[in-house]
């Protein structure tokens, strides 16, 4: 069995666009452990070696997303990614695929946020009730049917996997879908109408050829391939139905 | 002040050969391109109901081209080509199915591609018995 | 310096700053509302917070009891007439989450699932599977995009309160893009920064908890309050201190030590029971639980890992079923970061600090001594904590109070005008010039990573589960030498956007401001209550000179000025705080007594 070795090496794609024409690698030596996350690694390329490495970071337990980036060429979050599973190395370490750099391992994540905002994601109630009537009932069952679409972290790793997202960023996206039908899928929500043009448009469902990655890569396993390719049924029979019901169905 | 920063200089990166970066993105081009072996097969059958559709020489010289060694290679190439393109696309069948349940329980996507599978196989079988059955 | 004008700015976008906001715009749609954040909200630190929101829900249950049970977990050291307005309001702020979709745990009948929590008397906390902190965090997050009165500047760092004419006036930030200044020009500010376990070496915390909102208050002359009170959480991942949340053992698990022992027995909180039983043995408050693990390890029963001793959460008993329905996350963390299966083997812990008690001052309307400020969340104490929290009162304390801070803020900010433009640009141009200061320094020697770990072992050797007076002087004396290196910082990052090297200089000032305040009002509380225990010749609860509030002055650069406040006692004076077998008997006997005086008034 070989021993663990005393340290490994990260090359991180470095960006500082007030020095820098363009991104460029840089190779950085750090000692090994092997509880070891990408993350400490870098913090420790960050503390002890070049304090000028910038990237996102804050709960380290992989439930806040800050830290998504690409690793080995695959989209991880680099507080659960292990150095252990990635010997000997060198580790890759680039920032999120399909967004511009920003600095170092940061994207501009504008697009993301302005998407998530435009998806009405809040609920939009199906019958008025006040606080004094207490809470909407809900049995474990119907809550089955969106809590799992409800644990989506915004990490975007989903939009990194997603090869249409990177060819056309008009394409709204896994994340932001498997949001919207959460809330369509929530017994309380009244929304699914407000929310069909967005569906409907051709960077709604339309733009998705089920590729797949998303949920490959998802770390919460909100399997938002799903979320959208579901929902392919649904626009399509809205869009008959509108011809049968003149009012329209979405209308 | 102009409102502009000079500060900020976001680089994008090219998406040119995307699809050989990752393993997964070259399976599903391969994915895709059955696309073309279905397409290809449809073209060899309708050409046969076109050939039945003229007369008995026509049809017998469509059977004699699928005889010939080219086309038995073409038709192994394309098995070949069908056999990925189910085995993807019952992978990826139960993402565009809604949840469901049974007995209290989600069906696993699992569950969901291997009953794709086991229509395939039954299917063919049926097929199979019925035209090895009407050659007898 | 650019200059957006607002009636209220909010400082911090978790779950108190979300609350906080909606409050407002609900209050008045008219009203101008800037949300002002170093990160994106859904990144904030309440995205952790796991085990879940209290309120009295069952029909068996009293707004009596949960307040009783908080002021017996704060030792006495609540201000009882907020935490009287606190359990009375908590019950509609978790039906007000339900309708806003917060994806709350049910129980067969549709109706909102409740569970046991430690320190609590009867099952009270709300639970979104092991997660309530993350659903709660993005259900007011999505909700707050409804109203378009709330403005977002994310990704903005906070330098500083602007202060003119004996009130604030707004806040200067830095757009962390491109390094830019903006003055957010507002006649009431919220402060919901968030707490400061960074401080400390080993914690739950994420990067971004700091105290700098905190610090800011501080600078300005509002004081500190029981900053002394930091909670060591018992069940923590070694070498991370990821958190294991309290609902481990509120669904059944057990601590045990090298000898597979149950070791809480022997301290005051059995008998065990197989079955958790509130407010006893694993059920039993947080500091009991880190102090039984400290007094286990010096009698070397605990168990020798590579991060340090550990005890074990045993959750084998649970079943993979209800692990997987109630504890999933934690599963995941167990599997992922240590290679343990909590259904075949169990879990290593030790305790870490998780949650600071104290903070920035403020009344039970959240107001601060300072007109315009209010502050709401870890980052203030509004009195209902005390000297220990009980758990899943801090969930529903951002609701509550994050509520109040809303409307109080912006029944304020009707009544003021803006202060004068040029004299709010001039406070802002030197708030500038200080926050620019380690941008400029050629000359420096230090390392901002070198004096802030230097920081957080000093805080965990002075200002540990136990405390001497020794070791707390030691790091009174180790922090004022940090202070003055940190004028020294010299940065690796000289570039204007994204420059987060300098960002986390600022912040290592706005931590040794946090932690002077807490070492130094620990020091000279000469007493032992809740989470602050003293091993030299203090180790007992003094109400006749300490049942008070300690108060933390900014003196300018040196060590902070500790003076005192009243508590506010109304209907529970200070008991025993027991727990067990001892602590049914205890509250037995106040009952009686209850009724006595009940029927006497009568």
């Amino acid at each position: 069995m070989p021993a663990s070795p005393e340290t490994i090496d990260l090359d991180v794609l470095r960006y500082r666009p007030e020095q820098d024409e363009g991104p460029v690698w840089q190779r950085f030596a750090v000692p090994y452990a092997s509880d070891m996350s990408v993350l400490q690694a870098l913090q420790h390329i960050k503390d002890e070696q070049d304090g000028s490495l910038t990237f996102r970071w804050s709960c380290r337990m992989a439930i806040c997303g800050s830290c998504g980036m690409m690793v080995n060429g695959r989209p991880a979050l680099a507080c659960q990614t292990f150095l252990r599973d990635m010997l000997p190395g060198p580790v890759r370490v680039e920032p999120l695929a399909h967004f511009p750099i920003e600095r170092d391992l940061v994207v501009n994540a504008d697009d993301f946020i302005r998407k998530l905002e435009s998806i009405k994601p809040y609920l939009i109630p199906k019958s008025p009730r006040s606080l004094a009537d207490g809470e909407y009932l809900q049995t474990p069952q119907q809550l089955a049917q969106f809590e799992q679409y409800s644990s989506c972290i915004n990490c975007m790793l989903c939009y990194s996997a997603c090869p249409q997202y990177g060819l056309d960023d008009a394409f709204t996206g896994p994340g932001v879908l498997a949001l919207l039908h959460r809330y369509n899928a929530d017994s309380r929500d009244g929304g699914r109408a407000a929310r069909m043009e967005i569906l409907n448009a051709e960077e709604g469902v339309w733009s998705c050829t089920a590729v797949g990655y998303c949920s490959e890569v998802c770390p919460k396993h909100v399997d938002p391939a799903n979320a959208v390719n579901q929902n392919k049924l649904n626009s399509a029979m809205d869009y008959f139905l509108r011809f049968v019901s003149p009012r329209g169905a979405s209308r | 002040m102009n409102g502009k920063s000079t500060v900020r200089r976001p680089y994008v990166r090219p998406m040119g050969g995307w699809w050989r970066r990752d393993p997964f993105f070259m399976r599903y081009m391969i994915r895709e391109a059955t696309a073309l072996a279905v397409l290809a097969y449809a073209v060899v059958l309708t050409l046969g109901v076109v050939r039945l559709a003229q007369d008995e020489a026509a049809w017998n010289g469509w059977l004699d081209a699928l005889r010939s060694p080219a086309s038995l290679l073409l038709h192994a190439v394309l098995l070949v080509a069908m056999f990925v393109h189910a085995k993807s696309w019952f992978e990826i069948m139960p993402k565009t199915m809604p949840m469901l349940f049974v007995g209290g329980r989600r069906v696993a996507a699992s569950t969901i591609t291997r009953i794709g599978w086991a229509a395939t196989v039954l299917a063919s079988v049926v097929l199979i018995a019925l035209a090895w059955g009407w050659r007898t | 310096m650019e200059v957006i004008k607002a009636d209220v700015a909010i400082v911090g976008a978790g779950g108190g700053g979300l609350r906080a906001a909606i409050a407002v715009a609900e209050r008045d749609p008219q009203l101008s509302i800037v949300l002002v954040s170093k990160v994106y909200p859904m990144r904030s630190h309440t995205v952790a917070a796991e085990g879940g929101a209290a309120a009295v829900t069952q029909a068996h249950d009293s707004l009596d009891a949960h307040f009783h049970d908080t002021v017996a977990g704060g030792d006495w050291l609540c201000d009882q007439d907020v935490v009287e307005y606190f359990v009375a309001h908590s019950h509609e702020e978790m039906v007000q989450m339900e309708h806003w979709g917060c994806p709350w745990n049910r129980k067969a009948d549709g109706h909102v699932n409740v569970r046991a929590f430690g320190g609590m008397k009867i099952e009270r906390t709300w639970f979104a599977a092991d997660k309530s902190g993350f659903h709660m965090l993005h259900t007011l997050f999505q909700t707050s995009i409804k109203y378009p009165s709330i403005r977002r500047l994310d990704e903005h760092f906070c330098v500083d309160l602007v202060v003119d004419e004996g009130r604030v006036q707004g806040v200067v930030a830095i757009e962390i893009a491109t390094g830019e200044f903006r003055l957010v020009q507002a006649k009431a500010v919220i402060i919901a920064t968030g707490g400061a376990g960074r401080v400390f070496r080993e914690n739950t915390n994420g990067g971004i908890v700091t105290g700098d909102g905190m610090a800011l208050a501080y600078r300005h002359g509002v004081p500190l309050r029981d900053m002394e009170f930091v909670q060591y959480h018992p069940t923590c991942m070694p070498g991370t201190g990821l958190l294991f949340t309290e609902a481990c053992r509120g669904e059944g698990g057990f601590l045990l030590n090298k000898h597979g022992y149950r070791y809480l027995q022997d301290y005051g909180l059995g008998p065990a029971d197989p079955s958790p039983r509130n407010k006893a043995m694993e059920l039993g408050p947080r500091d009991r639980l880190s102090q039984a693990y400290w007094h286990e390890k010096r009698e070397g029963r605990t168990i020798a890992g590579p991060h340090g001793d550990v005890v074990h959460l045993d959750l084998r008993h649970l079943g993979e079923e209800k692990l997987r329905e109630r504890l999933p996350q934690i599963c995941e963390l167990a599997v992922q970061y240590l290679g343990v299966d909590p259904a075949r083997q169990p879990i290593p812990v030790l305790p870490a600090v998780h949650y600071t008690m104290g903070g920035i001052v403020a009344n039970g309307r959240t107001a601060a001594p300072l007109p315009g400020l209010y502050s709401v969340g870890e980052c203030s104490s509004v009195g209902i904590h005390g000297a220990n929290r009980l758990g899943s009162n801090s969930l529903t304390e951002l609701l509550v109070f994050g509520k109040v801070a809303g409307e109080e803020a912006a029944a304020y900010a009707k009544t003021v005008p803006h202060g004068s433009a040029a004299a709010v640009a001039a406070l802002a141009d030197d708030a500038r010039g200080h926050a620019l200061a380690p941008l400029a320094r050629e000359d420096g020697n230090e390392r901002t990573s070198t004096l802030r770990r230097e920081m957080a072992q000093s805080m965990e050797d002075g200002c540990g589960i136990y405390r001497t007076a020794a070791a707390m002087q030691a790091t009174c004396d180790k922090l004022a030498e940090l202070k003055e290196r940190s004028r020294r910082v010299r940065l690796d990052d000289r570039s204007k956007g994204w420059n987060t090297d300098w960002l986390l200089a600022i912040e290592l000032g706005y931590q040794l401001d946090v932690a002077q305040a807490i070492v130094h009002s620990a020091l000279q509380r000469c007493e032992s209550r809740g989470s602050h225990q003293r091993l030299d010749d203090y180790e007992a609860r003094d109400d006749a000179n300490f049942l008070k509030h300690s108060l933390a002055y900014c003196t300018g650069t040196g060590a902070p000025r500790i003076d005192y406040g009243p508590v506010t006692i109304t209907s529970s004076p200070p008991g025993k705080r027991a727990y067990g077998a001892a602590g049914e008997q205890a509250e037995a006997e106040r009952l009686i007594q209850q009724e006595a005086i009940d029927a006497r008034v009568a």
